[in-house]
């Protein structure tokens, strides 16, 4: 099976066709960075190791966290509630809590520090992912505004906020609230 | 047991309680389904997700510490009445220290008026989240803190 990726017109993202049987490419013209998904392998263990904070939609490393603080570990992948997908050298993308039923799934990015400029990329790459290989209808994600969550890059993909929840996360020594941000991929 | 006497289960107990409840009692409780799954599917998500249930009278509760901050919990229950939830709010804040909770109800689901009565508020809708009967429905997000749900 071949993906076929659809240029977004509303993007400034090129999309290359896919070349190869299963990955999702996607070029940002802003940047010489190639986002290219692939399953994960045991050896890109390093890349999910970060200092994201914990199940961040869009995972970038938080202003004003001192050193001291844990990196964030994501789990490899051990069921069917779990897909993991890798950007070569840049981060990973996680589908989690994955419903076949609902056709839905959580929604994880994080890229590594120096992987920034990545972001809109990998966002758009793993939308078109959750829709034309995993067969989503909805996808959904928390960010954190007092974490520098970059939720203009988030409305740009096409995402849209749902919800915010109130204390949801303990960050800088109390609690802050966080977004539920989502989009309905076959509307 | 009567009353607002809360006890735990455990997850065959906690399956048999759901089967026993009306369909639309019971659909989405904590995402489980017992009109589309079977008893051990209904045992492999309890476990799997970690949820803690309890039965009070006839009502099934549930809470779910959220991991990012574990003063605060995911709350459900599977009746109208709001005494069994305020039972369980008040045991979570007093032995578990629990500051505030956030649920996720289906729209139009009966139960969604032991929330309002309990002092819960919207705070944000998740469309098209849930899918049954042959088409998706809305979730509502609602959320209380511990003062809200104390009665005055």
């Amino acid at each position: 099976m071949t993906d076929t990726v659809t240029p977004d017109t509303t993007m400034t993202d090129t999309v290359t066709p896919d070349t190869t049987m299963t990955d999702t490419v996607m070029t940002d013209t802003v940047t010489p960075h190639t986002v290219t998904l692939r399953g994960y392998r045991s050896e890109d263990a390093p890349l999910l190791t970060g200092p994201w904070l914990r199940a961040e939609l869009l995972g970038l490393a938080p202003p004003g966290v001192p050193g001291t603080a844990d990196p964030t570990v994501v789990p490899p992948p051990r069921d069917a509630t779990e897909e993991l997908c890798i950007l070569p050298g840049a981060g990973f993308v996680r589908f989690t809590e994955l419903d076949w039923v609902h056709r839905r799934a959580r929604l994880e990015i994080g890229l590594q520090p120096g992987a920034a400029d990545c972001a809109r990329s990998a966002l758009t790459s793993a939308l078109t992912h959750a829709l034309q290989a995993l067969n989503l209808h909805r996808v959904y994600g928390w960010a954190t505004p007092d974490a520098g969550a970059p939720t203009d890059l988030l409305a740009q993909a096409g995402l849209r906020q749902e919800a915010t929840v109130p204390e949801a996360f303990w960050f800088g020594g109390r609690p802050v609230a966080r977004q539920l941000w989502g989009v309905i991929l076959d509307a | 047991m009567t009353g607002t006497t809360i006890a735990r289960l455990d997850t065959a107990a906690a399956v048999a309680g759901l089967r026993a409840l009306p369909p639309e009692a019971a659909r989405g409780f904590f995402d489980l389904d017992p009109v589309t799954q079977n008893d051990a599917l209904l045992a492999k998500e309890i476990d799997r997700t970690g949820v803690q249930l309890y039965s009070c009278g006839e009502t099934l509760l549930g809470c779910r510490p959220n991991p990012d901050h574990p003063r605060q919990a995911q709350v459900a229950s599977t009746s109208s009445a709001p005494e069994p939830l305020r039972a369980l709010l008040g045991s979570l804040g007093t032995y578990q220290r629990c500051t505030s909770f956030f649920a996720l109800v289906p729209q139009d689901s009966p139960v969604a008026a032991a929330f309002e009565s309990c002092g819960f508020g919207r705070v944000g809708t998740l469309p098209e989240h849930l899918f049954h009967s042959g088409r998706y429905r809305d979730v509502v997000i609602y959320y209380a803190t511990r003062g809200d749900t104390c009665l005055s």
